[in-house]
């Protein structure tokens, strides 16, 4: 008996350890591709030399000599190799608008960005879940149809406009909080807020559905059977049980949420990555926007792919390739 | 006989009332989507103004009914060059929904061809199309926007472009995802046991199970489409500022929030209005047609 | 049947809120006597400092590695040249308390005695010829700054608080341009110790203030220096500049006394803004200059009488009353009336649709011709902008098609290029206030900025400009060139900007800058 589980355990340990294998080579295939189309697609949108020199009236050698001293002078292709061969010794160049290196830029930006992140989705949590239980343990009730109808305004909204309106109640007309920049925890709020309403609108969803599977089930039933009170089956039996999916979706969002904030950060002046990425696609900063956008992508497919080994653990049906979600 | 007939209406009446009681939210979806879509089709018809008609003297007119001046005559007061706001939010339906279908509609015929390809074939093809589709998702969609418009230049077309060609793995990955489920049913193989070539086991048995996930998941991207229509105008990459659009008038208008404040409020409501009747349908749909989904 | 009624009304409500919150907030702004609570200033607990919002940092404070007016800004402050341009645009003392022109190309500065770098490291003729031999060197051609300053051949010591400038050629601008930018004294020192990536983030000069903390995209804070040459001017112990981007949020930070002063107030926003009982607004003319530039090798506006009939046909004056609330200097010339070289004798083109559609009947244009015009999609003013246009050429017949596009690729790409369409808008920031700088990038042939404009006379005229130092003879030049640009219509001269600054009550003695360089001597605050 001990022996054919421990042989089951080790084969399976086995057929995992490839399956984390090959989806690592995967990842090194996915970077590569990304960096291709980055390095490639930046550079058909203009030239960071002549946007360097400004007003000015620079001379054709003076031209020469900074496209040079940028590696932009080189052919396309032996730039590329060159930058691939600095990435993996993990220098990521040098920012043409600062001259400081990118990692360090990018590692300034790094705690203002998840501090937004987090507080989003603690925010999106916090609104997301009670409303999610409730309708789906109300189904068809009003409380239902008024927790879906507000959590689908909420991704109703330019977000923009909605930052802006944020700020108009809140910042100017009740003076609860402050308007924009990263100097506080109450600064933290708002930017939550704006971002934490859009996803929530998804995830009232995500769990309503969840708890819905989950209350048809066996063990609920049983449970109810048994006089267990209300709530607690509700709580401990079947919201346990909806979390995977809530939690996949979650960790999914994080990585999109580092740099997809690019809006929400203009408005309320925080100094993250996205909007650092953007202003540097606008000044053709491209060390920056390589390092970042690369940064950026490896972290969402190690995201992706702890989520799918998560999953795998738990049905090991997928592991043979089939089915992310 | 008359008393006949008098029930039987009454019958009808009270079964549509019924429908109405069960389903308050995709009938409030239903109404705004299709007064949108009505907006857009009869726009030259509906708006009291020409959209296009500037004139600086009538430059952010309050709207008619809190004017006292009696200097305005539009409704909803007018814009930055004094144009009808009213006519423009009317035509504005159309740039929002012609964005919304069109991009769907390149997202979704990818995402659905890739969708089938990798689930159905699956092995190198559902690798290949899987990491494609993580490249996809690395790839900041501000960054493509960027990119296609300084080479090819801004415009509505390219923003269809730009929003159909990044949302194809959305409805891949669905459709990938339903068809592994599908595979696996005994009919499925029984069609393949009798010899169904692959192309006729797609359309017969596959396509039509799952349609309904693509109905949901293209009804809420049309949503999310004209939000972003507004965000890229928002960032300067918006249509022309001649073309009646609600995203740019509402990216225009944000100085004016407190100034002149209809300019941006009636947009914003006809964007919200819009935008939460495509979401309430598409979660209607998706509770009468696929209930277990997960979007 | 309830349940449906119990929906609608949720509906309702949400949008009622809604409204009411937005319409809310302005219709109280809009009724001045509302008892509204804006009436304390809530900025004045703050101490003996101002806070300044800015639109955008330059990353990189080397005076060598900068053209941004963000530098400016700040730099202003923080380093010195050895001349100084006064608020009111006057050349005066700075680091140097005297200078002479020996001859054409040779000038002899006396340089200030007992002057500091905020390291404690002493100014003198050795720093100014380390900065500009720094400038001028391999270090300095590879950044935009040095461009400007060619004209200098090289800076000799000629005693320890002389030096002696020598030039490779007459340059009427020179004085203006020292005092800014590539021009600035740096410390030789210091940045021989700590290099030249530490001196970008770490700047030290001899300015009024030293600049204490800079976080990249959030605020740079600077103080007073305690051993400045001319510290009684300066009564502020500290100001700390923010970065906003977006001018809606500038202007919330500015109504919640969490910001001083605000920069670029647009004009949509000047009504709210006044409606705020502790906010005043200040404007200023500024040497940038408005202009829809016609990109002369494509037809029809190869045709003078076309871009004639264009300039007749629009409203220039009506344009800058409704759509920029008269914020703006209606100009002939592309350049402000701050500007040296401005020819005040010339009317701008009068608007006189008749003429305009006579002459393009001239010119045999046909009715609904399509022209294209190019803007860049972020500036919100300027569509309103390219919209009056399109409809006043709609009125004598021309059809405009409005391209917005992407702001870096319109003017590192489409501008250049000459494939910024028919015409396009053109801003130019002329920081000589002087016509020298911005005509020769803007008509002389084959420059960055000049896709295709070719005039014999015009190329004449410039170079007999940079020949002289004698102002008189320079205006007279000056004058002649204007009127030619302006018979061939190189454009449709719009406007000068006139900036408009959002300052909190409690600020006093602030005067805005019209070339965007703060100073604060005098300034204080309640």
């Amino acid at each position: 008996m001990q022996s054919t589980i421990s042989s089951i355990l080790s084969e399976e340990d086995g057929c995992m350890l490839s399956y984390i294998l090959r989806r690592l080579s995967h990842t090194v295939l996915v970077i590569i591709a990304v960096s291709l189309i980055i390095f490639f697609s930046i550079r058909l949108t203009g030239d960071p030399v002549s946007i360097m020199f400004g007003a000015g009236e620079p001379s054709q050698q003076a031209i020469d000599e900074l496209t040079a001293k940028l590696g932009l002078d080189k052919p396309v292709w032996e730039q590329y190799f060159i930058f691939m061969k600095d990435l993996l010794m993990l220098d990521f160049g040098t920012s043409y608008r600062s001259n400081s290196p990118v990692l360090d830029l990018l590692l300034e930006r790094a705690w203002p960005t998840i501090a937004l992140a987090l507080g989003g989705m603690s925010v999106a949590l916090t609104i997301a879940v009670p409303i999610g239980i409730l309708s789906a343990v109300n189904k068809g009730k009003p409380v239902d149809i008024f927790g879906r109808i507000f959590s689908l305004l909420g991704i109703s909204f330019p977000n923009f406009w909605l930052a802006f309106m944020l700020i108009l109640i809140f910042a100017v007309k009740l003076k609860w909080l402050p308007v924009s920049g990263f100097d506080s925890f109450s600064s933290l709020i708002l930017p939550s807020i704006a971002l934490g309403l859009i996803l929530s609108g998804i995830l009232v969803r995500l769990i309503r559905t969840s708890m819905l599977d989950v209350l048809k089930m066996q063990y609920v039933t049983t449970a109810r059977a048994k006089g267990i009170r209300e709530w607690l089956v509700i709580v401990r039996h079947a919201f346990r049980n909806a979390l995977l999916p809530t939690v996949t979706f979650v960790g999914l969002q994080f990585g999109g949420l580092l740099g997809g904030a690019v809006i929400v950060e203009q408005v309320f002046s925080w100094p993250g990555i996205g909007r650092l990425i953007v202003d540097s696609i606008n000044q053709r900063d491209y060390p920056v926007v390589q390092g970042g956008i690369i940064i950026l992508a490896l972290l969402m497919i190690i995201v992706n792919l702890i989520v799918d080994l998560c999953y795998s653990l738990i049905n090991p049906k997928i592991r043979t390739g089939r089915g992310d979600n | 006989m008359t008393r006949a007939i008098d029930t039987m209406t009454t019958k009808k009446t009270s079964i549509v009332l019924q429908f109405i009681k069960d389903n308050p939210t995709g009938i409030i979806g239903l109404i705004l989507v299709f007064s949108s879509i009505i907006c857009a089709i009869f726009a030259p018809s509906i708006a009291p103004y020409d959209p296009g008609a500037a004139s600086l003297g009538h430059r952010l007119d309050m709207p008619k009914w809190i004017d006292d001046t009696g200097k305005s005559q539009y409704l909803l007061g007018g814009d930055q060059v004094g144009r009808d706001l009213l006519s423009r939010i009317i035509y504005g339906a159309r740039i929002s929904l012609l964005v919304g279908l069109c991009g769907v509609a390149i997202s979704l015929t990818l995402g659905t061809f890739l969708g089938i390809v990798a689930g159905y074939f699956g092995k190198w093809l559902d690798d290949l199309i899987m990491r494609l589709a993580e490249v996809q998702l690395g790839l900041p969609f501000i960054l493509l926007a960027i990119v296609i418009m300084s080479v090819f230049g801004t415009g509505i077309e390219k923003i269809i472009v730009i929003l159909g060609l990044t949302y194809w793995v959305s409805f891949a990955r669905l459709i990938r995802g339903e068809i592994l489920a599908l595979k696996e049913q005994e009919y499925i193989q029984a069609a393949k046991a009798i010899g169904g070539t692959d192309f006729k086991i797609i359309i017969k048995h596959i396509l039509p199970n799952v349609a309904s996930p693509i109905l949901v998941l293209a009804t809420m991207c049309i949503a999310e489409f004209i939000l972003l229509e507004a965000s890229l105008t928002f960032l300067g990459l918006g249509v022309e500022p001649t073309v009646p659009s609600w995203g740019g008038m509402l990216a225009d208008s944000r100085n004016y929030m407190t100034s002149a404040w209809w300019i941006s409020v009636f947009p914003g409501i006809a964007i919200m209005l819009t935008v939460l009747g495509f979401n309430l349908l598409g979660d209607w749909l998706r509770d009468r047609l696929d209930p277990n989904m997960k979007v | 049947m309830k349940k449906y009624n119990w929906l609608t009304m949720l509906l309702v409500c949400i949008m009622l809120l809604l409204v009411a919150c937005s319409g809310g907030t302005s219709t109280e702004n809009g009724n001045k006597n509302n008892g509204k609570s804006s009436g304390k200033n809530p900025a004045t607990t703050r101490g003996n400092e101002l806070v300044v919002r800015v639109a955008g940092d330059p990353q990189n404070w080397d005076p060598i590695d900068t053209y941004l007016v963000a530098w400016s800004t700040v730099g202003t402050s923080v380093f010195e040249g050895l001349v100084s341009r006064s608020l009111d645009l006057e050349i005066q003392p700075g680091l140097a308390e005297s200078w002479d022109y020996v001859d054409d190309k040779t000038i002899v500065f006396k340089l200030r005695q007992g002057v500091t770098f905020h390291d404690g490291e002493p100014f003198n003729a050795e720093a100014v010829k380390f900065t500009f031999d720094r400038l001028l060197g391999e270090e300095g051609q590879k950044g935009p700054q040095y461009s400007n300053y060619t004209s200098i051949n090289r800076v000799e010591v000629t005693g320890e608080y002389e030096v002696t400038m020598h030039l490779n050629s007459i340059d009427p601008v020179l004085l203006t341009k020292l005092s800014g930018y590539g021009a600035v004294i740096v410390p030789p020192k210091y940045i021989e110790e700590h290099g030249a990536a530490y001196f970008d983030m770490n700047p030290v000069g001899t300015g009024p203030f030293k600049m204490t903390d800079y976080q990249r995209d959030k605020q740079v804070v600077i103080e007073r220096y305690e051993d400045y040459w001319n510290k009684d001017a300066i009564k502020l112990d500290k100001v700390t500049f923010k970065v906003i981007p977006e001018t809606a949020t500038a202007l919330a930070e500015l109504q919640t006394g969490n910001i001083d002063i605000m920069t670029r107030l647009e004009v949509s926003q000047a009504p709210s803004a006044e409606d705020t009982d502790f906010i005043t607004l200040m404007d200023v003319a500024t040497p940038t200059a408005y202009s829809i530039r016609f990109d002369t090798s494509k037809a029809p506006v190869d045709d003078v009488r076309v871009r004639q009939a264009i300039n007749y046909a629009i409203d220039k004056e009506t344009i800058v009353k409704e759509i920029l609330g008269g914020y703006g200097n209606l100009i002939s010339s592309f350049q402000s009336e701050l500007s040296f070289g401005y020819n005040k004798d010339l009317q701008p083109y009068p608007y006189d649709p008749e003429k305009a559609k006579k002459l393009l009947a001239e010119a045999k244009i046909a009715e609904g011709t399509t022209l294209d015009f190019f803007i860049p999609g972020t500036d919100g003013t300027f569509k309103e902008i390219a919209q009056a246009v399109a409809f006043y050429l709609e009125e004598v017949g021309l059809k405009v098609s409005i391209n917005s596009v992407e702001n870096t690729t319109f003017q590192s790409e489409l501008i250049p290029n000459g494939e910024a369409g028919h015409m396009y808008k053109n801003g130019w920031g002329g920081w000589t206030l002087d016509f020298d700088n911005t005509a020769y990038l803007m008509y002389h042939e084959g420059e960055f900025w000049n896709p295709s404009y070719k005039n014999d006379e015009v190329e004449q005229l410039l170079a007999k400009e940079r020949a002289t130092n004698d102002s008189a003879e320079r205006e007279k030049i000056f004058k002649e060139l204007t009127e030619v640009l302006y018979e061939d219509a190189t454009e449709v001269n719009l406007y000068s900007e006139v900036e408009i600054y959002a300052v909190n009550k409690r600020v006093k003695n602030f005067q805005p800058p019209h070339d965007g360089r703060f100073r604060f001597e005098n300034v204080t605050v309640e």
